[in-house]
């Protein structure tokens, strides 16, 4: 089913206009301007001298992306598959899925309720391929073609559409007419190999995907879940208590599924459907597959106290939740000696999963050390949601505690060029260093470029037992004027 | 039914007995050294609030270094996970919890959960919660703001170490105020001191990391300065008498400004 949407206005005719080729022409007309007998292409000039009080506004990609972008995740409630056909048409698989809406009729009647509701008209085409679909949605009156349409029916329907209706790029339909095909029959009921020896093969491919000989996939926006449960409301809700009520019963449906084939959920996504059109998807992760329904609620509750308020508008109608990851969940209940190691585990695990559905991932880390001198990458934080880190043994000299993003300049004073200092002053207080611990040259990798200089570190402590990581930045010879920065503090 | 009625009697036994049986944390209470213990009724214990400051503002990396080494002993004795919360505005102050320094003051990395909290409320929401999974050995949090800090705050977080049976270890951000009363059941003010130092080539070089820490506030009671040694490897304080003398004579080398 392929669809195409314009703004409607009561009476009068609507045109939008942009500039193409420095001539302002329609790039879109509504029904009524339509009627009139305008059509995209049209110059500007040309329309207003036939229809004076036509109305235009001036086209917006972006803005019309946007707006498509909604259509296409309110259209997701009837499918997951859902794809954009060009700049304004939505492509949705919807095999097996009808009989949910009391089958294709029923499936276009609602969506064409709904759209009409968003005052939006909807021009839809249905068939075997996506191709057809398009075809009929586009170019024809025809909205919907019966299943398993074959033979002289399905020539009726689609030989008398126009070349364009097979998708080809204007100017080879613009050739296909000069040479007096104009109709897709003219190209079907001829012999193919000339046709593309002189039109190309791409031409031959669009014609079969029309016949269903061939069958492209379409490439949906989201990829389907492997799990989902859904509740449809007669009466749409808006009270956050109901939406909560609803997320429990999902979760506990989901769950049902999940452990039927002894999987848990990694990732999840929750899908708000409003009655006026609007979706809202809310997705978490949990650092091991889920299968429980408590803690699937607590996730989705966590992200909906703390994160951005649901805004129900009008009403919810179809709340949907999907599992987009699932991995076999471990028979951990079992392992009776490890119980309370293993409640433990799950007890920081669920932990972590709130803590990052609220906080953000980014905010809850776990840090490995990597093989690296540079001190700055000899480690590397990774989100907890993740699962655990490796423990690694520590072979380098001591580490600061703390260790600043920037390295602090400060001032230094040496007893010989080259050596330790011997007080220095960092944010305005004077230090006096009374041991020290150097230096420790850390030169950057010479093999990834230049990096800057060599770093000579030094673990100072001063008269008061106060410790810092200083280093002096260039080697004293080769640098002119080498600086001291403060890079860390010790506990 | 009669087997009901027994049914209820026998659960209001059970509870009489959780109600009267002494609390866990004498069990699991911490010990640090022997002096330190004696002032803290046995040991630090293991489900209360736990408030380190540090005695002047320049102090503060020693007290960060001294929760640590406290929360190190916690993961060493329960073998479960810590959680380090600090705010993002400390982070570009103070700096960040840096993972090979941690190593090398004898924490268990992987086994460390960093969060960065973007506010002082979600610092604590965050504390209370880890808390309350009973899934850590030790949580600690660093307060940045000392204005964002009060009674109410530091109950709740009583009651969560409380009611998860873990510690909760507060590093405050300046000496601590003595008017302000938190339910804190333990507070250490912490300073730097010199560490016990060594002699290499000439010149002496720091040693394990030293703290004079005072116990301004205890259960029992017990008030008093302690100098306190870090061991990393065996996880240890030590309360040495000898460096000193060490530690003084690095200094007349090295400082003619000491008075």
């Amino acid at each position: 089913m392929a669809r195409r949407a314009h703004e409607v206005a009561p009476q009068a005719a609507l045109a939008v206009v942009a500039t193409l080729k420095n001539a302002r022409r329609l790039t879109g007309v509504d029904v009524n301007a339509e009627k009139l007998g305008l059509t995209p292409g049209l110059s500007l000039a040309d329309a207003r001298a036939r229809h004076p009080a036509l109305v235009t506004f001036d086209a917006d990609p972006a803005g019309q992306g946007q707006a498509l972008e909604q259509l296409a995740d309110a259209c997701s409630r009837y499918t997951p598959l859902v794809a954009l056909d060009g700049v304004d048409g939505l492509m949705l698989d919807v095999s097996g899925v009808a009989h949910l809406f009391g089958g294709e009729d029923g499936l276009l009647a609602d969506a064409q309720a709904r759209f009409a509701r968003a005052r939006l008209t909807l021009k839809p085409g249905l068939a075997d391929t996506p191709g057809a679909a398009r075809a009929l949605a586009r170019f024809s009156q025809e909205g919907v073609a019966p299943a398993g349409l074959e033979g002289r029916a399905f020539n009726k329907l689609f030989h008398d559409l126009p070349v364009a209706a097979l998708g080809v790029a204007p100017a080879l339909a613009a050739d296909l007419g000069r040479a007096g095909l104009k109709r897709v029959g003219d190209l079907a009921m001829r012999p193919r190999a000339p046709i593309a020896a002189r039109f190309g093969a791409d031409l031959i491919a669009r014609l079969d995907e029309l016949h269903g000989l061939t069958r492209p996939s379409i490439e949906p926006r989201f990829p389907a879940p492997d799990f989902v449960a859904e509740r449809r409301f007669a009466s749409p809700i808006q009270h956050q208590e109901a939406v909560e009520a609803t997320l429990n019963r999902l979760a506990d449906d989901l769950v049902v599924l999940l452990e039927r084939r002894g999987k848990g959920a990694r990732r999840l996504e929750l899908a708000l459907f409003r009655v006026d059109g609007a979706a809202r998807r809310l997705r978490v992760a949990a650092s091991r597959p889920l299968n429980e329904a408590r803690a699937i609620q607590r996730l989705f509750r966590e992200r909906l106290l703390h994160g951005e308020p649901i805004d129900p508008g009008f009403g919810i109608d179809l709340m949907r939740l999907s599992c987009a990851l699932a991995e076999d969940a471990e028979p951990s209940q079992h392992a009776f000696e490890r119980a309370f190691e293993a409640d433990q585990a799950k007890a920081l695990a669920e932990l972590i999963d709130r803590l990052s559905a609220r906080l953000g991932p980014s905010r809850v880390t776990r840090q490995t050390l990597v093989d690296a001198h540079i001190p700055e990458r000899s480690v590397v934080a990774r989100a907890a949601a993740l699962g655990e880190t490796e423990g690694a043994a520590l072979d380098m000299p001591p580490r600061p505690l703390r260790l600043f993003e920037r390295p602090e300049l400060i001032e230094a004073l040496a007893e010989v060029p080259d050596g330790p200092p011997l007080k220095f002053r960092w944010r305005r207080v004077l230090r006096e260093v009374a041991a020290i611990e150097g230096p420790e040259r850390i030169a950057p990798p010479w093999w990834r470029g230049p990096e800057g200089p060599t770093r000579d570190y030094f673990r100072a402590e001063d008269v008061f037992g106060r410790r810092y990581w200083l280093y002096r930045e260039g080697v004293y010879g080769q640098t002119a004027r080498p600086r001291w920065f403060v890079h860390g503090v010790f506990g | 039914m009669p087997d009901r009625a027994e049914h209820i009697s026998h659960l209001r036994r059970a509870v009489a007995r959780i109600e009267s049986s002494p609390r866990r944390e004498s069990a699991r209470a911490l010990p640090l050294t022997r002096a330190l213990d004696a002032r803290l009724g046995g040991g630090l214990s293991g489900d209360g609030l736990h408030e380190i400051a540090p005695a002047a503002p320049a102090d503060a990396p020693a007290a960060f270094g001294f929760a640590l080494a406290l929360a190190a002993r916690f993961m060493a004795q329960s073998g479960a996970a810590a959680l380090l919360a600090v705010e993002d505005f400390a982070l570009t102050q103070e700096g960040a919890p840096f993972g090979p320094g941690l190593v090398a003051h004898g924490l268990d990395l992987s086994r460390v959960v960093f969060v960065r909290a973007p506010d002082a409320a979600a610092l604590f929401q965050t504390l209370e919660d880890a808390l309350k999974s009973g899934g850590l050995a030790v949580a600690v949090g660093e307060v940045w703001r000392l204005s964002k800090y009060d009674l109410a705050v530091s109950r709740r977080l009583a009651l969560a170490a409380r009611a998860g049976g873990t510690p909760v270890l507060l590093t405050l951000p300046t000496a601590h105020d003595t008017r302000l009363s938190t339910a804190a059941e333990t507070r250490f003010s912490i300073a730097a001191a010199a560490s016990p130092r060594e002699a290499r080539a000439g010149r002496p070089t720091p040693g394990p990391p030293a703290f004079a820490a005072k116990l301004v506030k205890a259960r029992g009671g017990g008030e008093g300065a302690f100098r306190l040694v870090w061991r990393s490897e065996e996880r240890e304080f030590d309360e040495p008498a000898i460096s000193v003398p060490v530690a003084a004579e690095a200094l007349d080398r090295f400082g003619a400004a000491r008075a």
